[in-house]
């Protein structure tokens, strides 16, 4: 979509209904009150994406080039491995190789991205401070090559505060008694922020040897049954590691708060996988110094 | 069925029963004593339930847009099951129910033909006042016990459970179109719109139906996706929610009490 408003046609329509949708648990919105915040409207930015895995390191690119496809070209992290036993065979996997799918991370913040620019639109048109309780989601739609990203959350209105400035909306995935909580801590949110890291995996026979669990076959490494496999221990610690890195670029200054990580492989092929790393986090900075909580009364459960 | 009333005569047997101060309900414990503290008494379980034959209706295979007649099947089956849920509440003298569950069933002997059914615990303010919504009838709300209590103590009353639907059919991709796009990750526009724009469509008619109870807003609203039995390409998007009121009040929330648990 393009144009001053990426947003659809029945979006304005609703917003103008007068009434607030509100996505938060009522606990959530209890708190919400409580911390004198009103919520204004439910809030959500989507974007559809054609989502290929092929062209740039497609696996039928495999064996026309060893090291030059793919990573080398794309730029970023890149790990090859080589094969110690000096055989030369179609079906002997010579050469290995990790590296970042650039092209896919791309592809994914241009997603997540327009989504979340579309959520922020819509939070402005509402007249809100903020966006709370997000939640992002991504998936396949129908049975296409088309991925889908949605984010929604809550735009509320600080009682009280003059009308926003011209700036975005700060949003937070929290809500409730956490958000209350870090804002007592002396910290306000600014942004969600989430990234990911996309590691392919090209197993070289060591690698695939060990995966298939033919010790024997994996010679150069033999002695003991059980031995990390460390083509694809590297894959998960750069995945991790880029994650973070690509988080860190988005805070300057600031801290993020409330981290989450979660890592998926998915096997393309025999000996080919993909290793990802979503980082999930609210990035916060500090207003007012800490206020000390009153101290905690001890309970016990009956039950 | 008769034209004033959709029940069937076993339930007016049974409701009948719990007129006289028996009362069943499928509240736990807990929220039995929630509703309890604040002002209400169970009634009794109440029930509505609609079998709907939802038919199909022609979609073009290259073409995303709305299927007004499914929409329409899928919002009035479960509309005529909660207004059968809010008669039975009001046979019961009821101001309210909480705890509604809408649950849609599919059973092998009727093919397109679905089950809604609505749930929930009627209840009664002991207090002698009235809270039945701008419409005269007893308020419905998906709220738990603990949930009914909390909004109370916000100065909210709820007004009813809303809901907006809105059946899409998704475009299948031309191999064209498909071949394309080959090799590339990129944004399709017309499948944002389409998409985007359901969603849209299925959360303004809840909120139109909030608007009818005079609400001031709806809180706990989900947005659910189903394919149904319709294959992946067809969906409906469901936005259900508890429309409530501000009452003119003034509530001061306490400080919520900090503990910690000693249990393990």
């Amino acid at each position: 979509m393009s144009g001053p408003s990426d947003v659809p046609e029945a979006a304005p329509r609703r917003r103008e209904s007068g009434s607030f949708s509100s996505g938060l648990t009522v606990p959530d919105f209890a708190a919400c009150l409580q911390m004198g915040l009103r919520p204004v409207g439910l809030v959500q930015g989507f974007c559809a994406m054609q989502w290929g895995w092929y062209g740039a390191g497609s696996p039928y690119m495999r064996g026309v080039s060893p090291y030059a496809s793919a990573g080398g070209s794309q730029g970023g992290y890149s790990q090859s491995w080589r094969c110690p036993h000096g055989m030369v065979s179609p079906d002997h996997r010579a050469w290995g190789q990790n590296y970042e799918q650039t092209w896919v991370e791309a592809a994914w913040l241009q997603g997540f991205g327009s989504a979340y620019g579309r959520l922020i639109e819509e939070a402005k048109e509402v007249g809100a401070h903020g966006v709370i309780g997000v939640v992002d989601t991504s998936h396949n739609l129908a049975d296409m090559n088309v991925a889908e990203f949605h984010i929604l959350g809550t735009a509320v209105v600080v009682e009280g505060a003059p009308p926003p400035p011209h700036g975005d909306p700060w949003s937070t995935y929290l809500a409730g008694q956490r958000l209350a909580k870090l804002i007592e801590a002396g910290f306000m949110p600014i942004s969600v922020i989430a990234a990911i890291a996309s590691v392919r995996v090209w197993a070289y026979c060591v690698t695939e040897y060990l995966m298939e669990g033919r010790v024997g076959y994996a010679w150069g490494q033999m002695g003991s049954s059980t031995q990390e496999i460390e083509q694809i221990s590297e894959g998960h610690l750069a995945a991790r590691s880029l994650a973070r890195e690509h988080a860190r670029a988005q805070l300057g200054s600031d801290t993020l708060h409330g981290i989450s990580i979660s890592a998926t492989e998915r096997e393309v092929g025999a000996g080919d996988q993909v290793l990802e790393c979503m980082l999930r986090g609210t990035r916060v900075r500090r207003f007012k110094d800490f206020d000390p909580m009153p101290p905690p009364r001890p309970t016990v459960r009956l039950s | 069925m008769t034209s004033h009333s959709d029940l069937p005569k076993d339930a007016d047997h049974r409701l009948e029963e719990l007129t006289h101060g028996f009362f069943t309900s499928d509240l736990s414990v807990n929220e039995f004593l929630l509703v309890k503290e604040t002002g209400f008494h169970p009634l009794g379980f109440v029930m509505g339930s609609s079998i709907y034959h939802t038919g199909i209706q022609g979609r073009r295979w290259s073409k995303s847009q709305e299927l007004s007649k499914l929409t329409e099947a899928m919002y009035n089956a479960r509309e005529l099951a909660m207004t059968r849920m809010e008669e039975e509440a009001d046979e019961l003298g009821a101001d309210g129910v909480v705890g509604v569950r809408l649950d849609v069933n599919y059973y092998e002997w009727g093919s397109d033909a679905a089950e809604f059914i609505a749930l929930g615990t009627a209840v009664k303010a002991e207090d002698g006042n009235s809270y039945r919504n701008k419409l005269g009838k007893p308020f419905t709300s998906d709220l738990s016990g603990q949930d009914f209590w909390t909004i109370m103590q916000t100065g909210y009353v709820p007004q009813g459970l809303v809901m907006g639907t809105c059946v899409y059919h998704i475009a299948h991709r031309g191999l064209g179109q498909t071949l394309g796009s080959v090799g590339q990750n990129v944004e399709l526009p017309n499948f944002t719109q389409a998409l985007y724009e359901a969603r849209e469509l299925a959360m303004t008619r809840m909120q139109d139906e909030g608007n009818l109870l005079g609400a001031t807003g709806i809180v706990g609203v989900r947005l659910e996706e189903k394919s149904h039995q319709w294959g992946s390409h067809t969906i409906e998007f469901l936005s259900i929610g508890t429309a409530v009121t501000k009452t003119g009040d003034d509530v001061t929330l306490p400080r919520p009490t900090v503990i910690i648990s000693l249990d393990n």
